[in-house]
């Protein structure tokens, strides 16, 4: 569904990504590891054409390139995003954070409405009507994890989503990511906490120095401890 | 799930007892304060439409521009123009003055979205100051600096207190239209592109596209209020797209008190009266006015409309919209 090859990437004249290789399947929760700064969320930048300028290799979802395209047309297209530092609409109450998304209509898609997001997250309909941005770090991960649900992606990515989160409430957003691959959306998350990938990823992705240096399984990632201890550890 | 579409409705919904109360002290003003009141609450509502249109732009869409009398100026002029050079009846004149503000506003707003905060706000500066000049220099369309006059008989013939009456309806639908604009889907889209327009983009919202229909409607409505300063005084000058009528819609936005949907209507008041009363006082007006709103600013950051909400607070009683 999401193929990724050879794809560099830069800011202004600062090279991040300098050949990242990926690719999701329908379904598959895809986890990115690596250090600080190799360039994990310059990836999820460029798959959603956020700020960061491609400046070779493919980007395609469903054989259509997205190189080039406005954001908000990739994400018409199905593909949800949520950052690293969530953005919540913080004036606006958790109510009317969930009314902003644009959904669109796709067949065979899961159709997300926002009693079926309440489900999903019961914090959100208690708090339905207040300010999203006096509410706590985690709750407001959950509404920005909400709020991509509506506009019914196909695929979603998630920055780091449960960085700078209490450990209990963070436990939470990986029980909500698990249901949500329960529910068949596919996922690309960019992870440091190597227990979370136990739980959740189909495939592990390692990424160093904005290049993609090993790809495989989570069992075989697992079976691997060499992996993570050369491009993980702290040297 | 009930409960929450109710909590919603009440929030979006015109409160009609607040339209009335406004209603009924504007007309309380009108008919006991005689002909002079009545010439002052018109051009205070005409104010507070012009400055609830900038309104519309600073609060919810988060522009701030700095070339807004360009479309007051278009108003009146699309009126005048209308009348004088295409000789349409006064009666289908007054469409003109807010169409082609709108059309302006959509050319000028094209340009303008291209770019965001300071740079947006240089751009609509230079847009006004493009209008102004147009109107100003260009003698043989637009009478120029000496502008246009005696074309209609001003108020339509109409008596000081029944064209209050008037302006006081249309002033009144207008921002009935503007309400139900803020409070619609189109209006939650434009007040998050406001807030953050990477968020809204990721949300699959066209930024560019829903500031131009805020600016546009935002430039319609400064168009209305336009064309009815001109019925008011059966004139129009280039002024009327000056700097000096775009500052004065800009203090009224921050002296009445952003993020809120009266602010227009009470900096319109709070700087009209001033603007009024503190002349006839001490000569050295602007001054006066000056500290004043510079107190208002110290004292109250969100303007007379945070101050009177806190005030509710304070008291007890419950915030109205």
């Amino acid at each position: 569904m999401l193929r990724i090859e050879g794809l560099k990437a830069a800011y202004g004249s600062s090279e991040a990504l300098l050949g990242i290789d990926l690719k999701v399947d329908p379904g598959e929760v895809v986890c990115l590891i690596g250090r600080n700064g190799v360039g994990k969320t310059s990836t999820l930048r460029a798959i959603v054409q956020d700020l960061i300028g491609v400046t070779d290799g493919t980007v395609e979802f469903e054989g259509t390139s997205l190189v080039g395209m406005p954001p908000h047309k990739v994400n018409q297209m199905g593909v949800g995003y949520v950052p690293q530092d969530r953005r919540v609409f913080a004036s606006l109450t958790v109510a009317e954070n969930l009314r902003v998304p644009n959904p669109r209509k796709r067949d065979g898609a899961n159709r997300w409405t926002v009693e079926k997001v309440y489900d999903l997250f019961p914090q959100l309909h208690e708090y339905r009507s207040r300010v999203a941005g006096v509410m706590s770090g985690g709750e407001q991960q959950m509404l920005s994890i909400a709020r991509s649900l509506l506009t019914n992606p196909k695929l979603l990515l998630l920055d780091e989503p449960h960085e700078g989160l209490a450990p209990k409430v963070a436990e939470e957003v990986v029980d909500a990511i698990i249901d949500l691959k329960k529910e068949g959306v596919s996922m690309v998350i960019s992870e440091q906490a190597l227990h979370t990938i136990k739980k959740c990823a189909d495939r592990v992705y390692v990424i160093d120095r904005g290049m993609t240096m090993w790809d495989g399984s989570v069992d075989e990632f697992y079976a691997s401890p060499e992996v993570a201890e050369k491009y993980l550890m702290v040297q | 799930m009930n409960s929450m579409k109710s909590d919603m409705k009440k929030k979006s919904e015109i409160d009609f007892r607040i339209v009335a109360l406004g209603a009924a002290v504007a007309l309380l003003v009108i008919f006991a304060g005689g002909a002079g009141m009545s010439l002052l609450a018109t051009e205070i509502l005409i104010m507070a439409l012009f400055a609830s249109s900038l309104n519309l732009l600073m609060s919810y869409g988060h522009m701030v521009s700095f070339g807004h009398a360009a479309y007051f100026g278009l108003g009146a002029y699309g009126f005048t123009l209308a009348i004088v050079r295409a000789d349409i009846p006064v009666g289908l004149a007054v469409f003109a003055g807010p169409i082609v503000a709108m059309i302006g506003g959509l050319i000028f707003g094209a340009l303008c979205v291209r770019l965001t905060e300071i740079y947006f706000a240089m751009l609509t500066l230079a847009c006004g100051q493009i209008t102004f000049t147009v109107l100003f220099q260009w003698y043989d369309f637009t009478g120029g600096d000496t502008g246009i006059t005696d074309f209609m008989t001003p108020r339509f013939g109409l008596s000081e207190q029944y064209f209050a009456v008037f302006t006081l309806t249309i002033v009144i639908l207008c921002l009935m239209f503007m309400w139900r604009v803020i409070h619609s889907p189109l209006g939650l889209a434009i007040r998050s592109v406001g807030q953050d327009r990477y968020r809204a983009e990721a949300s699959g919202l066209n930024p560019r596209q829903l500031q131009l229909i805020a600016f546009t409607i935002s430039a319609f409505l400064a168009g209305i209020a336009g064309t009815l300063f001109a019925v008011f005084h059966g004139n129009a000058f280039p002024d009327y797209a000056g700097l000096g009528f775009t500052l004065d819609s800009l203090i009224m936005v921050v002296l009445g008190g952003m993020k809120s949907f009266a602010g227009g209507i009470y900096g319109a008041i709070a700087y009209t009266l001033l603007k009024t009363y503190v002349p006839l006082v001490i000569q050295e007006w602007e001054l006066v006015v000056g500290l004043i709103l510079l107190f208002i600013v110290l004292a109250t950051p969100f303007g007379l409309a945070g101050g009177i909400k806190r005030l509710q607070t304070m008291l007890g009683m419950g915030g109205k919209p």
